[in-house]
């Protein structure tokens, strides 16, 4: 998988400094705005292909190695929401890097981007939606345990079994209400209307009901791999990683 | 259904969900949908798949997610969480430190201006009392401070983020009630500046009347006395001024040259960017020079500089976010972006960087987003279904037509935050209470409000947001779930307990509210700036 990230990243570098340097030298004229028809244009397509493909394998390799601040996977969807989990936070470095640009370029070369404002929405979009797989999976969700730690464990088990299912609930009701809309953007590929153009609204409205309904599957994985736990008892500081508090000591110390 | 019995139905069902440990985000998607059923019935509901009034929550939750100022939640939390692992911090205590050493109570003072400046940067509260806990802390102990006094100021100071701009609670509050966020920002400095010069003026009173509580260091006989001391600080205070200076001159020199400052009919001229304003940043410079040359003399002024320039990385840090934001440079959302961009430079340059820095800090961003965001997604599904159900409107009605005394609502508000404050997180309080408490307080008479100088009407909004902040400080440290005494806790030495903590924020608490009182008696304070 390493190689694979390797291999699909530096493509995609090569091709992208080959299409900025097309545009730029030789006026080829294909801009972003080709990026999302990628059929027309096969140097575009290609890019995207190995693009994915980086992204992809890049985020597969790192949710093989734990970070300090993470719980050991112990589901059996946990590897779905850390693959996620890796593809949403580095599209955070790229939402930061979009902006950056932007800024620099409308400040200083007053110059402003089309296309900055609309790329780093219909990333944050899905970032938003894929950290609250991922914090589902590390079990992070803000929860009140003052009653919940005083129940026995049979207690907690049953008020365990009846959030999933209102998850489920929700989840159900939820694509009920909205199947039909999300799936009539997603077929005429409804775009955002704006001089860049890209389709918004046709990638996130499905995306929501997707993601609501991995997190309702990733609910039930928790519910199934934390049955046989020993009533534990919650508190603020269980909020507070250890490790990271370490590496600040040892770092004040020289 | 008629609305009181639907209100009070879900008011019991959330704090059942809430009892019985279901996450917030979700127990407020849920009830959601309970309240759409109840509005309408599940005959007009389930009558086809895939579409009918369940598509509101679909739609509210989409308008979230899409919401350019959202995307500087997580853009903050991720600068917050490079900001910790940077020495940073360190090097601002030493170089505060220096200047205050020989004052009674010097380093309590020192960890509250430390604590506005880290405000200024970022707007997590976690971060800070964790940091000026492994800083100050020892420090203070060692010097044989009261505990007390050491813990309150640490945490009450810590807590000191939400206020400041940029302020993440101040973010949430004007996405809830579509106040201007920028606007928010501004009114907040000055009560927020207020509350931690009421902690300086605290203790300073509390270490003169007390001195055994503030014993003095050992003086250092290599370090520089009162009079020598204000020269130095002026030295370093010239290099300061005299490097801004550079800094708009070279701008203006650029804009000359590129032609931007070529103003068009009507617009209004750039600051500081003009060719006419070229001949007094040279002046300024000169004049600057001058001082170094004869006033305080070369030799002071290096003095000064090696002594002040942990305070550097910190001020060029301000100045990126908060100067992009009223520079008029950027919004919201791009100065978070560059503020993560400066913090990454600046720990380069000082050769703290590497992945696993940013990869941890990453996981670090994700999870606090993630529960953030889906909390947001679960509440505003929530608000959408009992806003479409006539609800808020309702409430309103029903507290207004009792005709009680406007000061007597805003106070039981006020008791209400403060005990959700004890047991429930800022985010949840902000998205559940305000779409509801919102309406009621526009609703309000204006002319009641506020016993000093009254307030224009289109600030009321501004001011109630001000005051929920001055609300959230105090959750902070309030018993028993107070965050503040968790994150001292866990790095506090083990001979301090919860309690210990707890009892040394009871006068700062006291402080507190009665900033608080203030805000609330004289609310033109709050948008003196505005």
């Amino acid at each position: 998988m390493r190689l694979v990230m390797l291999v699909t990243t530096v493509a995609t570098v090569l091709l992208t400094l080959w299409l900025i340097s097309g545009r730029l030298f030789f006026g080829t004229g294909i801009s972003l705005k080709q990026f999302l028809s990628p059929a027309d244009t096969p140097s575009v397509l290609l890019t995207m292909i190995f693009g994915t493909a980086a992204l992809l394998s890049a985020s597969i390799y790192l949710s093989d190695t734990r970070g300090p601040v993470e719980s050991e996977p112990s589901g059996f969807f946990d590897f779905v929401s850390l693959v996620v989990s890796r593809l949403a936070m580095i599209a955070t470095c790229a939402t930061v890097l979009v902006m950056f640009y932007e800024v620099v370029s409308r400040y200083v070369f007053v110059k402003p981007t089309l296309w900055a404002n609309e790329l780093s929405l219909w990333i944050a979009g899905f970032i938003f939606l894929f950290a609250g797989l991922y914090a589902m999976q590390q079990r992070s969700h803000i929860r009140i345990y003052i009653i919940y730690d005083m129940l026995p464990r049979r207690v907690q088990k049953l008020a365990d079994v009846m959030s999933v299912l209102l998850i489920w609930v929700f989840a159900f009701l939820l694509i009920w209400g909205g199947y039909n809309e999300a799936l009539d953007k997603f077929i005429r590929w409804e775009t955002f209307g704006t001089a860049w153009d890209p389709p918004l609204p046709a990638t996130i409205k499905p995306a929501i009901l997707i993601v609501v309904v991995l997190v309702a599957i990733q609910a039930l994985s928790n519910l199934i791999a934390d049955w046989h736990k020993m009533p534990e008892h919650h508190s603020p500081l269980d909020d507070i990683d250890e490790s990271e508090i370490e590496i600040i000591r040892q770092k004040l110390k020289d | 259904m008629d609305l009181g019995t639907l209100s009070l139905i879900l008011l019991i069902a959330l704090f059942v969900l809430l009892a019985m440990g279901m996450p917030l985000g979700f127990a407020s998607a849920a009830l959601a949908c309970a309240v759409l059923v109840m509005k309408f019935g599940p005959d007009l509901l389930f009558r086809d798949f895939g579409r009918g009034p369940f598509a509101v929550i679909a739609q509210a939750i989409y308008r979230q997610l899409t919401n350019y100022v959202l995307i500087s939640v997580p853009l903050f939390i991720f600068m917050a969480a490079l900001l910790e692992r940077s020495g940073i911090a360190r090097d601002m205590y030493s170089s505060l430190n220096v200047w205050m050493s020989r004052t009674r109570g010097g380093i309590a003072i020192v960890t509250s201006i430390m604590a506005v400046i880290m405000a200024a940067m970022s707007g997590i509260i976690g971060g800070e009392v964790v940091l000026l806990g492994l800083i100050a802390l020892p420090q203070m102990l060692r010097l044989g401070y009261n505990q007390n006094l050491a813990i309150g100021t640490i945490c009450a100071s810590g807590s000191l983020g939400t206020m400041i701009p940029p302020s993440i609670v101040l973010i949430f509050f004007g996405l809830v009630t579509e106040t201007s966020i920028k606007a928010l920002f501004t009114a907040a400095f000055l009560p927020g500046f207020m509350l931690a010069s009421f902690f300086i003026i605290y203790i300073v009173i509390r270490t003169r009347l007390h001195p055994e509580q503030a014993p003095l260091p050992e003086p250092d006989p290599n370090d520089p006395t009162g009079p020598e001391k204000w020269a130095l600080f002026c030295g370093f205070l010239t290099v300061l001024v005299m490097a801004v200076t550079t800094l708009l001159l070279v701008r203006a020199l650029f804009l000359t040259v590129t032609g931007g400052n070529v103003l068009e009919e009507g617009a209004d001229p750039l600051r500081f960017g003009m060719i006419s304003d070229i001949p007094y940043l040279i002046g300024v410079l000169v004049a600057g020079a001058l001082i170094v040359q004869f006033v305080i003399g070369r030799e002071r002024v290096r003095k000064g500089w090696e002594l002040g320039k942990g305070l550097v990385a910190p001020l060029i840090v301000i100045g990126v976010v908060l100067g992009s934001i009223y520079g008029g440079i950027t919004g919201i959302t791009e100065a978070a972006a560059m503020g993560v961009v400066a913090v990454f430079v600046i720990s380069v340059a000082r050769g703290e960087m590497s992945f696993d820095v940013v990869w941890t800090s990453l996981m670090r961003t994700m999870k606090a987003t993630g529960t953030i965001i889906w909390v947001t997604v679960g509440a505003t599904a929530l608000a959408a279904a009992y806003t479409l159900a006539g609800g808020p409107t309702y409430v309103a009605n029903l507290i207004v037509g009792a005709e009680l005394p406007t000061m007597a609502v805003i106070l039981v508000m006020m008791v209400i935050f403060l005990i959700m404050g004890m047991f429930m997180d800022w985010v949840g309080i902000v998205l559940l209470i305000m779409p509801v408490f919102m309406p009621i307080v526009r609703a309000l008479p204006v002319e009641e409000l506020g016993f000093l100088g009254g307030i224009d009407p289109a600030y009321v909004a501004i001011w109630f947001g001000v005051v929920f902040t001055m609300n959230m400080q105090v959750s902070f440290l309030s018993p028993p779930f107070g965050p503040a005494a968790f994150y001292l806790k866990s790095v506090a030495p083990a001979h301090i307990s919860l309690t210990d903590i707890f009892k040394g924020f009871l006068p700062f608490i006291g402080i507190q509210l009665l900033a608080l009182l203030v805000l609330l008696m004289w609310p033109s304070l709050v948008v003196a700036f505005l």
